[in-house]
């Protein structure tokens, strides 16, 4: 087990800042995921905890240790690849039992720690196939028998899914999930895919252009948005968002009067955020929109409806699938304002 | 549905035709090499040719052999009679150890070059630092200069390190023609394996020296191939500077040698033309036995394909 703490951790290509500052401690045994957009300075930030990226300023510790400038193959970290990187002139048994090669551990040992690893991932009958002979999904279980067959302090994932197709990742994100509670090691996991953020992490650190945007637990990053990118980013389908002004202690546009539970002060213009699932039938007592539906996607456990709210704005809603609707309806829905978000539209902060 | 029959029969015929000529052309002077070595030198000399030997024979070969057990003279070296190839040249007697310097100095720069070329290019193609651009342009900028250039300053050098007429002399030279182009065949190798497995590496616990062991080394056999046969037949085939930089059958190689035969006031065809077959078995050799190394797609499924 490790705690790893990123002080100021910067990292920069020429002029330009992959990495700004990066403050950010990751506990003991906990499963931290790096979420954001390709180019948000994520990967940069695991391969700087890895080693792989020289760290151009600020400082890393595992524990009370400083590794800052510790080479990868010194740090006791293991990884695993969106590519799988598994090396094609070895067979599988050769691939899991190359790190505790490099260690010169006594061949007994090696050899039980690999059948146990490969037992971990049901992977026993390919030990002697090459990787050329594997699915995508054996190669990444092998993948992943490299990395936990060391029994190292910290896992570092770079997108270990993003190669596989949809079933399989569902069955890997179990998997990798199981491995977690398994090993109670420390994991840092990066990707760009929300489900994976949200089903995976303990804690989940929003990354926008080299910074944190958030950093909270996946129910905290999802009911109270720190900013309007992260409110943006996670959700599907994504958050509506409604530009418009505070007035009376209410959300108001047009024929839109959203009573609001704490308002901010009178006049500012906000944007407001409607999650698609946040609303429901006509209830009296809560503010009403009408709207005219003009698109019906029905997914069987549920309908997504895109509607024309009144004042002419587009609307995304997630509603049950008993609720029967058909392209020119008119229809109604209550909003509850405790599950309304307002952000500051300058700023973009959540207020 | 199937081309009819003329154009077909037209394509067949100029391939057959193309093919034909392109394969005298490269074959021709190899085949009557070896057709000529097996002859008298009356057989070669005369017309119209003989293609094939008449009476092949090994004669010439055994010259070679038996050569160095006979002083030549300028008194006795009338006394041989050239149409039946009992002729020898004067420098007959150096041939064998001539053979023996190319061999010892094309293993030295084979084994060198790759040694030097292995780790050069590893920390060019991978390790990130300033000037790793500039360093393999100033390398492979010092080949643009004509070897012809070099000869005199480079003679200079080697006789004032006192080399001249060693073999370390010409070990060191064809190292600085070899290597440039040999870091350059292999930083484009080393590029093409998949980034990931270096990374994949370096956290599995390689150092620098370790990750080009276990994995670029056994991932290039067919580049390390390439640049072994490359450094080997450079320093056999290399001319110029042998001729400047040795003086004598201690360290004088085979090109020497053989073309010292020829320019000798008389030349004996078949004893040269035996020299020459000998002097190409070691690259034939080395082609044949490298051949099958050479597989390539030895990358395939590392990573997503």
């Amino acid at each position: 087990m490790a705690r790893i703490t990123c002080a100021a951790l910067t990292k920069k290509y020429g002029q330009v800042l992959a990495v700004d500052a990066l403050d950010l401690t990751i506990g003991h045994g906990e499963f931290m995921v790096l979420l954001g957009p390709s180019g948000c300075g994520k990967t940069t930030t695991l391969n700087m905890i890895a080693g792989l990226e020289e760290i151009t300023a600020g400082r890393l510790s595992f524990d009370d240790t400083e590794v800052t400038w510790t080479p990868p193959h010194k740090r006791e970290v293991a990884m695993v690849f969106q590519s799988y990187a598994l090396y094609p002139n070895k067979t599988v048994r050769e691939n899991i039992a190359f790190p505790l090669r490099l260690r010169r551990q006594p061949s007994a040992e090696i050899d039980r720690a690999v059948a146990a690893a490969a037992e971990q991932l049901e992977i026993t009958h390919l030990l002697s196939r090459r990787p050329n002979e594997l699915s995508g999904g054996q190669r990444q279980r092998v993948a992943l028998g490299r990395a936990i067959v060391r029994q190292p302090a910290v896992f570092l994932m770079d997108e270990p899914l993003s190669n596989l197709d949809a079933t399989l990742r569902l069955s890997m994100r179990g998997l990798i999930k199981r491995l977690h509670q398994e090993l109670k090691a420390t994991f840092v996991y990066v990707t760009h895919d929300q489900a994976e953020a949200m089903t995976l992490a303990d804690r989940i650190a929003v990354m926008r252009g080299g910074l944190i945007q958030q950093l909270d637990t996946p129910e905290g990053i999802y009911e109270r948005p720190a900013n309007l990118f992260v409110a943006g980013f996670l959700g599907s389908p994504p958050i509506n968002l409604v530009e418009g002004v505070i007035e009376g202690g209410a959300f108001t546009r047009g024929d839109w009067r959203l009573p609001l539970a704490t308002p901010p002060e009178e006049g500012r213009p906000v944007v407001l955020g409607l999650r698609p699932e946040d609303v429901v039938a006509r209830t009296p007592g809560l503010p009403q929109i009408d709207a005219r539906v003009v698109l019906v996607s029905p997914l069987g456990s549920e309908t997504h409806l895109d509607v024309l709210a009144a004042g002419g704005i587009p609307l995304t809603l997630r509603v049950p699938k008993d609720w029967r609707a058909a392209v020119g309806d008119s229809i109604g829905f209550g909003i509850d304002p405790a599950r309304l978000h307002v952000f500051d539209k300058a700023s973009e902060l959540r207020l | 549905m199937k081309r009819p029959l003329a154009p077909r029969l037209t394509r067949g015929i100029l391939l057959a035709f193309f093919s034909a000529i392109f394969v005298m052309y490269v074959f021709g002077p190899v085949a009557w090499l070896v057709s000529s070595s097996l002859q008298t030198e009356a057989q070669i000399t005369g017309v119209p040719p003989n293609w094939l030997p008449p009476t092949p024979s090994l004669a010439n070969f055994e010259a070679i052999f038996a050569a160095s057990d006979r002083v030549v003279t300028y008194e006795n070296r009338q006394a041989g009679e050239a149409l039946t190839s009992t002729f020898l040249p004067s420098g007959a007697a150096n041939l064998l150890p001539a053979m023996r310097n190319s061999l010892v100095v094309g293993a030295w720069v084979a084994v060198l070059n790759l040694l030097l070329s292995v780790t050069a290019a590893y920390a060019i193609a991978v390790i990130d630092f300033r000037g790793r651009r500039a360093t393999l342009y100033v390398a492979l900028a010092t080949r643009v200069v004509p070897d012809i250039a070099l000869v005199v300053p480079l003679f200079l050098v080697i006789r004032n390190l006192g080399l001249i007429n060693s073999l370390g002399a010409l070990v060191v030279t064809y190292l600085a023609i070899t290597v440039p182009f040999t870091v350059f065949i292999l930083i484009s190798y080393f590029e093409g394996i998949p980034r990931d497995l270096y990374r994949a590496a370096r956290i599995d616990g390689c150092g620098h020296g370790r990750a080009l062991w276990h994995v670029y080394l056994p991932l290039s056999l067919p580049a390390l191939v390439a640049s072994v046969t490359f450094a080997f037949l450079t320093s056999w085939n290399e001319f110029v500077f042998a001729l400047v930089l040795t003086q004598n059958v201690a360290a004088q190689t085979l090109p020497i040698i053989i073309s010292g035969f020829i320019m000798d006031f008389t030349t004996s065809f078949s004893f040269v033309n035996a020299a020459g077959v000998i002097a190409i078995i070691p690259p034939v050799l080395m082609a044949v036995v490298f051949q099958r190394y050479i597989v390539s797609g030895l990358t395939a499924g590392a990573v997503k394909g």
